[in-house]
Parts: structure tokens; C-alpha cells; sequence
């Protein structure tokens, strides 16, 4: 049996996904996406507008900030800058997420 | 395929708001080095177009949440006109009882230039004038606004009866008058009253019943506004000490208006002392307004 990815289970931790990937450099929307296509080998299927809709949700928490960036040429590209906030919150969720998994694992164990 | 052009079709339902505006570039560039980074990897140009649609997903759920109030209150504009109720066939009908009335009123005018007599004139109006009218009684009624209902075309059509037989028994009655005193006969009003049986008479009943009968036609929003401000009003004046200080007020603004009547009759007399009582109407509705206002 070929293992498949759970683009369900993915889907419900976006927000957290985004800011890993704003961590360390600010990126704009092209760069985010193409960085979770590269990262699980094009298999998630994500939807763009989802990732939209965590942008404005983490804008409106606080937890990012953006702004047009000063292309010289070609369009001007729209950039998300993570806040402490932000950070603070990427922290949380990793916890609650490195501790969920250990515990789904043992949930799922099979039974000797 | 162009990029921008697509995003405008996305989104033309929606009010350009400066958010909705700054969202659709910020697509747009993404949506451009998307289809550039497909195009290398050896798609072509419309596939990696319809690749990169694809992936963007159903984006009218975020479109609402960033121009929903806009949106809310475009359609508050737009039901508000009357100008949205109508159609092209209504306008046509509209402009065409005005054309008639129109031709009518010059017909008349004409006719009455040239013979001199009163009856050709009301003669031409008895046609076009009650069509035109009851034409546009006709329309009125069943034209839907943002505060009414249409009535259905049926009872609209019974009003335009009663309407169109009380104009033409109108006209009538006029006519039979200066017919008969045309003449050197005595006999004159008598004949023109006996026309009143068969025209106004019916009409004014059929329209009677009509009027007694109607129901409220208003829109719901109109019935809860009025409800509300019903429910305001009754708030408002059956609070006792309310009640009871507006008559505290109003009763002494009308003696001190008498008071100054007296005082300005016997100082400058009754030319300029009545506008004790102008006054005394101008702080009554004051108070009136006042007291319907603030909520205290």
C-alpha cells in the first residue's frame, strides 16, 4: 500500500504552516505557496483562497503584518512580515502539535 | 488568456472597495509568477492559465468577507430607486398614456380654437384624457416600488373601471350642463344630473368597496419600521412623568403667551401683539420636537 498524504489533516494547521515558513524572511504569496508545493513534493492540494483567507485572519490577529514591496519592474508583490505576536503564537502551536502527536500515535498503536 | 481580465470577471459582482482593489493585485502577481514558474517546468501557456485557476479554488467566500458591506450597501442603493422596478415594456406604456394625453390636450385645445364651442374640447378629453388617466392609474397601481408591493392586475383593473367611469361621467355631466344651456331651453341642470345615475353613482360605489376592502400593500421592512416607530412613540408618551412634564411645559408656554398677548394689545395694540401666538406655535412645536427626540 503507497502512503498518501492527508490534505485534511494538513488543511487544519495552515496558519501554523505560513508562519514557519515567514520564520525567518518576510515572502509574498507566490513564495509561500510554491514553498508548501516543493516541501510535501506537490502532493498537498492546497487551494490558494485558503491561504488567502489564513493571511487575512493572521492580519487580523496581529500575528502578521504586510506590505507592497518596491519591485522596480513587473508587478508590485504584497508582503507578510510575522510579528512577535506571530511568533509567539508559531511557538504554541508547535507544542500543542509535538504533544498531539505522540498522543495520536499511541492511540493509534496497535494492539500486542 | 489574460490574467486581469480574469480576476475582473471573478469579482465584478462585488463593489470595488480600496480592499477588494489591493486584494485583486496582489492575486494578480501571484497568479502571474504561478502560470511563469508552470510555463517553465513545460506547460503551455493556456494550461498552466487553467492549472493556475484551478489551484486558486472558489474565491468568492473570501470576497465576501472583504466587500460584504460594501456589497450590502450597494443593494440597499440599488432597491431603493424605483428606477430598479422598472422594465422597458412598463416605460414604453408610461410614455405612451403621456403621448396620449398630450395629443389629447392639444386635440382639445385645437378643437376648441376652431368651433368655439365648449363641448368639442371635452368631447376630445372624454376619449384620450380617461384613457391616458386611467392608463396610468392602471400602471401606478401595479407598479412594484421599494416600499410597496404590486397590486395584482386583476383588482388593479377594477379600480381603473370605477376610475375611468367617474372621469367619464364627469366629462359627461360638464357636457349634457352646456349642451342644455346651449340652447335657449330652461330645462338644464335636471338632465345633467340624471346622468350621475348610470356613471358616477355605480363608480363611486365599485370604488368604495374597492377602498374599504384594500389590504397594506407596504414591503415588510416598511410594516417593522412603522411598527418600530409606533412602539417609540407609545414609549415615549405613555411614560407617565414624560406625560406629565410635556404638559407642565406646553401649558405654561400657552399662558405666558396669552400673558404676553394682553401685555403687547394694551402697549403697542392688536397689529403686532398677535405674534405672541405665532411665537407661542413655533416654541410649542419646539418642545414637541424636543420631547420626541432625546430619550430621557
Amino acid at each position: 500500500m503507497e502512503p498518501k498524504l492527508s490534505s485534511d489533516l494538513l488543511r487544519g494547521h495552515t496558519e501554523t504552516i505560513v508562519l514557519a515558513i515567514l520564520l525567518h524572511t518576510d515572502r509574498y504569496g507566490f513564495e509561500i505557496y510554491n514553498t508548501i508545493l516543493e516541501r510535501t513534493n506537490e502532493q498537498y492540494e492546497l487551494k490558494e483562497t485558503t491561504l488567502y483567507s489564513s493571511y487575512k485572519r493572521l492580519e487580523k490577529d496581529g500575528c502578521i503584518t504586510s506590505y507592497w514591496g518596491d519591485e522596480t519592474q513587473g508587478a508590485r508583490r504584497k508582503y507578510y512580515h510575522i510579528t512577535d505576536k506571530g511568533r509567539a503564537l508559531y511557538r504554541q502551536n508547535r507544542l500543542d502539535w509535538q504533544f498531539t502527536q505522540t498522543i495520536l500515535s499511541d492511540l493509534l498503536k496497535e494492539e500486542i | 488568456m489574460n490574467t486581469q481580465q480574469h480576476i475582473d470577471g471573478l469579482f465584478s459582482a462585488y463593489e470595488e472597495t480600496a480592499a477588494l482593489l489591493d486584494f485583486k493585485e496582489e492575486l494578480k502577481s501571484n497568479l502571474d509568477d504561478r502560470i511563469g514558474s508552470l510555463m517553465k517546468k513545460g506547460l503551455t501557456e493556456t494550461a498552466a492559465f487553467a492549472k493556475a485557476i484551478e489551484e486558486l479554488g472558489n474565491i468568492s467566500v473570501l470576497a465576501d468577507e472583504i466587500s460584504q458591506k460594501k456589497r450590502q450597501e450597494v443593494f440597499e442603493h440599488m432597491y431603493m430607486k424605483v428606477s430598479h422596478y422598472m422594465t422597458p415594456k412598463r416605460v414604453a406604456l408610461y410614455v405612451l398614456c403621456g403621448l396620449v394625453l398630450g395629443f389629447g390636450v392639444v386635440a382639445a385645445l385645437l378643437s376648441w380654437f376652431y368651433s368655439g364651442d365648449i363641448n368639442s374640447p371635452l368631447g376630445t378629453l372624454l376619449v384620450f384624457g380617461t384613457l391616458a388617466l386611467a392608463g396610468f392609474l392602471f400602471l401606478g397601481l401595479t407598479q412594484e416600488t421599494a416600499a410597496n408591493e404590486a397590486m395584482s392586475w386583476k383588482r388593479a383593473l377594477w379600480y381603473t373601471a370605477a376610475f375611468a367611469v367617474f372621469l367619464f361621467g364627469l366629462i359627461v355631466f360638464v357636457m349634457t350642463y352646456f349642451y342644455f344651456s346651449a340652447g335657449s331651453d330652461p330645462r338644464r341642470l335636471p338632465e345633467a344630473v340624471a346622468t350621475l345615475i348610470p356613471f358616477i353613482l355605480p363608480s363611486l360605489a365599485l370604488g368604495a368597496f374597492l377602498l374599504l376592502t384594500e389590504k397594506d400593500r407596504s414591503k415588510p421592512w416598511v410594516v417593522a419600521q412603522r411598527n418600530e416607530f409606533r412602539q417609540r412613540e407609545l414609549e415615549r408618551f405613555a411614560n407617565p412623568v414624560q406625560a406629565e412634564r410635556f404638559g407642565l411645559v406646553c401649558g405654561a408656554l400657552w399662558i405666558a403667551a396669552l400673558a404676553a398677548f394682553i401685555l403687547l394689545t394694551i402697549t403697542v395694540g392688536i397689529k403686532f401683539s398677535w405674534l405672541a401666538f405665532a411665537a407661542a406655535i413655533v416654541a410649542q412645536l419646539l418642545v414637541q420636537a424636543n420631547f420626541a427626540s432625546g430619550k430621557r
